[in-house]
C-alpha cells in the first residue's frame, strides 16, 4: 500500500464521518454566522470601518471553526479506542497526519468559499477585478491555519483540558499565517493591488512550508507514547 | 521443561515460555507481509527486564519471558495488575520505560511498523469508528494493512454480523461491537493475537464465535496472548498461564 493511498483513505473516512455526524459542520457554520454578525454589530454603522474590517473578521471566524473543527476531528476518533486502532495499522505515522490535514483543509477551505461572499456582502466590501486571488487566498491561509491545528489538536486530544489548552497554545503559533492572511485578503478586497497581495501569498507559501515539513517530521513524536 | 513449555529461566527472574515451538510456525500471511527473522527458534514475544512507568507509578516491572511461537498464554492478575499495558506495549501503543522487548526479533521501539505488521490488538474498547459502517470499518483496516481483495463480508459472517454489516457502529450494542472487533481480528490474521479481555460484552453465542476462532488460530499456528478474568474459560485453549502482581510477572506454568 502507498502512503498516499493511506493519506487518502484515512482523509476520506474523516470526511465521510462528518458527512454522516453533521456535529461539526453545524457548530462550525452556526459559530461562524454569529461571530460574523457579532462582529458587525460591535463595529457599527461607521460603513467604511465595515469595509476594512471586512477580511480580519473573515479569518478571525475562520480561525475560531477551525478550532472546533480540528479538536473534534481527533475526538471523534478517541471516542472507542478507535484511534489506537488507527495507529496500530503498520501506517507511516506521517502518512496519518497528512490525512487528516487533508480533510480538516478541505473542509475549512470549502466553508472559507462559503463565508467569504457572504461576509463581502455583510460588510459592503467588494473584491473587483482581482477577486480570483481569493481562492488561492483561502486555500493558503486555511492550510497553514489547519496545519498547526490538527497538529495542537493531536497533541492535546488526550489532555482532560484540551478544550481550554488547544486554543491557548496554537493561537501564538498561527499569528503569522493569520496575518499574512488577512494583509493578503486587504490587498486584494480594499486595495486592488494584485502584486501586493502576489508578495503576502508567497511569503504565506513559505510559511505553510515550513509549517508542512516541520509538523509531518515529528508528528510520530506526539502520537507514540 | 514439561509438556507445557513453561521453565523456570535459571538466572533471571522470573520465567520464560520455551522456544520449544510444538506448533508449525505461522505462516507469512495476514498483515505480515514484510520479511520474517532470518533465524529459526526466534521468540514470539521476548522480554528483557521491561519496565513501565507512569509518572511515579511503575506499573510493569522488570518482565523477563520468552513466549515461543505458536503457544497460547493467557495473562492473569487482578485489576491493574498491568496486564492491559503489558498488550499495549507489545502492541506498539506504549513504549517500555527501561529494558527491551521484541516481537518476532523486531525491536518494539526501533521497528515499530514491523511489529505493527505481525500483531493485531483487540481492546476493550473494540476499536471501531463510530460514524462507519461494520463493512467500513473492515475495508479501513483492510487498506490500510494492504490486504486488498480480503473478504469482508466473510469475516463479518464468520462474527456473525452479516445482516448489520451496513449498519453504523455506533448503533451497535456492546457485544455487537466487540464482535465487529473479532471479525477485524479474524480478517487480519496475523501472527500475534493480543486480547484484552477477549470474552467480555460477548453472549454465550459471541463466546463459542470466539472459542471457535481460538482453536483455528491454534491450529493455524498463531501465537495467542489474552488477558482475562475467565480463566475457566480462556485455559482451555492455553498452554501457559502468566500471572501479573503489581507489575510483576510471579509465575509462568503450565495451566493447571
Amino acid at each position: 500500500m502507498s502512503d498516499l493511498v493511506a493519506v487518502l483513505t484515512i482523509a476520506r473516512k474523516d470526511l465521510l464521518q462528518e458527512a454522516r455526524g453533521r456535529a461539526v459542520t453545524v457548530a462550525t457554520l452556526f459559530f461562524s454566522a454569529v461571530t460574523l454578525v457579532m462582529m458587525a454589530f460591535a463595529i457599527g454603522q461607521d460603513s467604511e470601518l465595515l469595509r476594512r474590517s471586512a477580511p480580519g473578521v473573515l479569518w478571525v471566524a475562520l480561525a475560531f471553526a477551525g478550532v472546533i473543527s480540528s479538536a473534534q476531528s481527533f475526538q471523534s476518533d478517541l471516542e472507542e479506542g478507535a484511534f489506537d486502532q488507527l495507529l496500530l495499522y503498520p501506517v507511516p505515522r506521517a502518512s496519518i497526519f497528512l490525512g487528516k490535514l487533508l480533510a480538516n483543509w478541505l473542509y475549512l477551505t470549502v466553508l472559507g468559499l462559503l463565508m467569504t461572499p457572504v461576509t463581502l456582502v455583510l460588510y459592503g466590501a467588494r473584491a473587483g477585478g482581482d477577486a480570483w486571488l481569493l481562492p488561492p487566498t483561502l486555500a493558503l491561509g486555511v492550510l497553514g491555519f489547519s496545519l498547526i491545528a490538527t497538529f495542537y489538536a493531536a497533541l492535546t486530544a488526550n489532555l482532560r483540558a484540551r478544550e481550554a489548552l488547544l486554543p491557548v497554545l496554537m493561537f501564538p503559533v498561527v499569528v503569522p499565517v493569520l496575518l499574512a492572511a488577512v494583509r493578503a485578503s486587504e490587498a486584494i478586497v480594499q486595495l486592488s493591488n494584485a502584486p501586493l497581495a502576489g508578495s503576502w501569498l508567497q511569503l504565506l507559501g513559505g510559511f505553510d512550508l515550513v509549517y508542512l515539513v516541520t509538523c509531518t517530521a515529528i508528528f510520530h513524536l506526539v502520537v507514540e507514547e | 521443561m514439561g509438556d507445557t513449555g513453561v521453565m523456570p529461566a535459571p538466572d533471571t527472574d522470573p520465567a520464560r515460555l520455551s522456544d520449544r515451538a510444538a506448533r508449525p510456525q505461522p505462516a507469512p500471511s495476514g498483515v505480515a507481509r514484510g520479511p520474517r527473522p532470518a533465524e529459526d527458534g526466534v521468540p514470539a514475544i521476548a522480554l528483557d527486564g521491561v519496565s513501565k512507568r507512569f509518572g511515579r507509578e511503575l506499573v510493569l516491572r522488570e518482565l523477563r519471558l520468552e513466549m515461543a511461537p505458536g503457544r497460547v498464554a493467557v495473562l492473569k492478575g487482578s485489576n491493574g495488575a498491568g496486564k492491559t499495558t503489558l498488550l499495549r506495549m507489545l502492541a506498539t501503543r506504549l513504549r517500555p520505560t527501561r529494558g527491551r522487548a521484541r516481537v518476532f526479533g523486531y525491536d518494539l521501539q526501533r521497528q515499530g511498523d514491523e511489529v505493527r505488521r505481525r500483531v493485531a490488538l483487540l481492546s476493550v474498547l473494540g476499536g471501531n469508528y463510530a460514524m462507519l459502517t461494520a463493512r467500513e470499518n473492515l475495508q479501513l483496516a483492510t487498506t490500510l494493512t494492504g490486504l486488498h481483495g480480503a473478504d469482508v463480508d466473510a469475516a463479518l459472517a464468520r462474527a456473525g454480523l452479516a445482516a448489520v454489516a451496513g449498519g453504523l457502529a455506533h448503533t451497535f450494542s456492546s457485544g455487537m461491537k466487540k464482535r465487529l472487533g473479532l471479525a477485524r481480528l479474524l480478517l487480519l490474521d496475523p501472527p500475534l493475537w493480543l486480547l484484552d479481555e477477549p470474552f467480555a460484552a460477548l453472549d454465550e453465542d459471541g463466546r463459542r464465535l470466539l472459542e471457535d476462532a481460538l482453536t483455528a488460530a491454534r491450529e493455524r499456528g498463531r501465537t495467542v496472548l489474552m488477558a482475562s478474568h475467565e480463566l475457566e474459560r480462556s485455559v482451555r485453549f492455553a498452554d501457559a498461564v502468566l500471572e501479573l502482581v503489581g507489575g510483576r510477572l510471579v509465575r509462568a506454568g503450565g495451566p493447571a
